[in-house]
């Protein structure tokens, strides 16, 4: 019970990563290309890619301290 | 004669000079891009960049970016404040602002040079030879000036308000403790005696103790008292690193943007065609066919 508020009350805080993943998407994309379209692109494509890493690492750890 | 490129194909970043749009690129994020008229990508690096940086500044209450070196003095500079100042002229205010911090006008204030009204958030605290302990929360506003005609400066006056949300008004004299004025986080810190009611057990006392607001200008990038430090660490726990997360990125990024803004795009348009493979070279050990005599 207690383990589970706990993941919520971290989840809260996670929440904040996803405008930061969005930004770093942004920019990083934005200094590799100069058209508009394919920044917008690689900067959504790379977003994706982070949030689904993170997403795996979280379900990772998530399993390994179920009943802790 | 060479042939201009489309219009598509400029490469405005060779069109500018370089040092001034590097230079812009650092001072304030995307205004190098504005300068070579790369609009698109200025407002990425404006919005993106500056909105990591102050919505780090307010999730960490203002009290983010310090640690700025003291008269030339680097060797207390922390990594963080080194990454930090990547973000141009939002985080160099912090080299100003800790010279104005390290003056030696800028100390806690045991009395009011100019009377002061201030919106006011804190507690109503009650001592006793043996102990302190809270007796309301008070939101309201102080009124107090300080009279230098006796030998010695006193403080007095009033607070009005709500304790506890019922309304009370508590007349305040002596004991005046106010934050020094240049330092971190937009809260200063005041204390001050309650005056003693005739009804009031002689031995109790009360004191206000809460905060009034810090000025914009003497807190934004102020280093924070060690005290405030904790508190926000106490108070926010992850968010307050979340905070300062958000700010060293912020630095970091714009490394990138000044990058772009100088030497271009890495990778370039972003629809150039992959080379098309060499074609196989001829042979040269290939049988030759001998003409039959």
């Amino acid at each position: 019970m207690m383990g589970t508020v706990l993941a919520l009350a971290d989840l809260t805080v996670t929440w904040y990563l996803m405008p930061l993943a969005a930004i770093i998407s942004l920019v990083y994309s934005a200094s590799r290309y100069e058209l508009p379209e394919r920044i917008l692109k690689r900067a959504a494509r790379l977003f994706a890619t982070i949030i689904g890493a993170m997403a795996a690492v979280f379900a990772v750890l998530w399993f390994f301290s179920v009943g802790l | 004669m060479s042939v201009p490129p489309p219009a598509e194909r400029r490469r405005p970043w060779e069109e500018k000079n370089v040092l001034v749009a590097g230079v812009l690129a650092y001072l304030i994020p995307g205004f190098g891009h504005f300068y070579q008229g790369r609009i698109f990508k200025g407002l990425i690096y404006f919005v993106c960049i500056l909105g990591a940086y102050f919505g780090g500044m307010r999730l960490g209450e203002g009290a983010v970016v310090y640690q700025a070196p003291i008269r030339g003095n680097w060797k207390k500079v922390s990594l963080q404040y080194v990454a930090q100042v990547g973000v141009g002229l939002p985080s160099l205010v912090a080299l100003y602002q800790s010279k104005r911090s390290d003056s030696p006008l800028n100390k806690d204030q045991f009395d009011l040079t100019e009377p002061l009204s201030a919106p006011f958030t804190g507690q109503l605290m009650a001592s006793s030879p043996t102990r302190d302990e809270v007796a309301g929360v008070l939101v309201g506003r102080v009124e107090l000036s300080t009279s230098r005609e006796g030998s010695l400066p006193e403080t007095r006056g009033v607070f009005r308000g709500t304790k506890d949300g019922q309304p009370v008004e508590l007349e305040l004299s002596g004991g005046l403790k106010l934050d020094r004025p240049v330092s971190g986080g937009y809260q200063r810190g005041l204390e001050c005696h309650v005056v003693h009611s005739p009804d009031q057990h002689p031995n109790e006392t009360f004191h206000i103790r809460g905060s009034i607001p810090r000025s914009f200008f003497d807190a934004f990038n102020s280093p924070p008292d060690p005290v405030l430090i904790q508190d926000l660490h106490g108070r926010l726990g992850k968010y307050y690193d979340l905070a300062i997360a958000f700010t060293l990125i912020a630095g970091f990024l714009n490394v990138l943007a000044i990058w772009d803004a100088i030497e271009g795009p890495a990778y370039g348009f972003g629809d150039e065609q992959p080379p098309a493979p060499n074609p196989a070279p001829e042979r040269t050990d290939a049988p030759v066919a001998v003409a039959a005599k």
